[in-house]
């Protein structure tokens, strides 16, 4: 194996092959050859297919390296995967997933073909959408602070009384209001979530990014849906438009909602 | 959106013995070992959440993701070093013993 060597192209290279190599972004049923034009990671490679059968990877030509994941390579990978979308459905490929050549791609899609098969059949006409919902914790504090009248007590004391005492009456303060926060965090997860489920054909819930984060929600979502779980969406966010932040993305591919796990190892 | 932490911890991907697909329910979030790659990772989504919600700028995110891409560089240097697997780089379907033999 070559040295390792880092080039300004945020890539580290085992320099062997300069381009034998296969960046695959995503699995799609197709039974005739595609092109999708120079989008490619590593600066506007040719898109196109690499078939098994009535399967497909969308591939482009890249040299044998490791890609960071910087913004600038995640969003090649994405347009990619978003532009496939429009006319396939596809199972997304995980960031950075590099074959050495076109015969070891052609060997996934035989060696996988059914899974991939089934799955393509299950996602056909599915798409993803990510809602994720923020806080004002300050904010949050003061309607707390407003509407519970334990908590106002609390704070009426400690501002009147500077003494010592008034220590473990700050304590008491803090932890009320923890609870407090955290059961109406629930609540608002709960009101947003359950008005938006019905209209999605699967939901999930990922581990918030950050302490302002409360939600972090993934759906499935039919198409012919689109415009109902769009408009559920907008609904919501509407009614918590003073205290709340969301973040709604999409269509995805169906990132959250497939989960195939590829006997893979290391080319040297 | 929600790019990251799609691409990064969710999708299709390997090394990992057998192959299944799980759909209709709400799946189980099984969280990865925190090693020290996925304690990068994370810092990365918090990053990207930071740039959209506009706390900061264009500049401060391509100096704060340079330092989280060298950390990246510096744990698989390490996993390397030490024989563990490493994400990203070629791949190729594991071959089935007897054929492996031939290699």
């Amino acid at each position: 194996m070559a040295d390792l060597q880092t080039s300004p192209a945020d890539i580290v290279g085992a320099g062997v092959a300069p381009d034998g190599g296969k960046y695959v972004y995503c699995i799609i049923r197709s039974d005739r050859q595609r092109e999708f034009g120079a989008i490619g990671i590593g600066g506007g490679q040719r898109v196109y297919t690499v078939a098994f059968h009535d399967l497909a990877a969308v591939v482009s030509d890249t040299p044998i390296v490791i890609y960071d994941p910087t913004r600038e390579n995640v969003l090649a990978h994405e347009f990619v995967n978003e532009t496939v979308m429009k006319e396939h459905t596809v199972i997304p490929m995980s960031f950075g997933t590099v074959f050495r050549s076109e015969d070891d791609v052609t060997e996934l899609l035989r060696s996988t073909y059914q899974a991939f098969s089934d799955v393509l059949s299950k996602m056909q006409d599915k798409i993803e959408f990510g809602l994720k919902v923020l806080w004002d914790r300050e904010k949050v504090i003061a309607n707390i602070e407003r509407e519970n009248d334990e908590i106002r007590r609390l704070k009426d004391e400690i501002s009147r009384d500077t003494a010592s005492s008034t220590y473990f009456a700050r304590m008491q303060l803090g932890r009320l209001i923890d609870s407090a926060l955290e059961e109406i965090g629930q609540r608002y997860v709960n009101d947003i979530h359950d008005p938006i489920k019905p209209v999605a054909v699967a939901s999930r819930s990922n581990k918030p990014i950050g302490d302002r984060m409360i939600l972090n929600a993934a759906f499935l979502v039919d198409r012919a849906q689109e415009q109902a779980f769009d408009e559920r969406v907008k609904e919501t966010s509407r009614k918590y438009e003073e205290l709340l932040t969301f973040k709604y993305s999409g269509p995805w591919p169906p990132y959250n909602f497939v989960n195939i796990k590829l006997k893979l190892e290391k080319a040297d | 959106m929600g790019l990251l932490s799609n691409i990064l911890f969710f999708p299709v991907t390997g090394p990992v013995a057998g192959i299944r697909w799980a759909l209709g329910k709400v799946q189980t979030v099984v969280e990865e070992e925190l090693t020290d790659d996925s304690s990068v990772k994370q810092e990365l989504m918090e990053l990207q959440m930071l740039l959209e919600l506009g706390d900061i700028d264009d500049a401060e995110y391509v100096r704060r993701e340079a330092a989280l891409m060298q950390r990246l560089r510096d744990v698989r240097e390490w996993r390397e070093r030490l024989g563990k697997g490493v994400s990203g780089g070629p791949v190729r379907v594991a071959r089935d013993e007897d054929e492996g033999a031939a290699e």
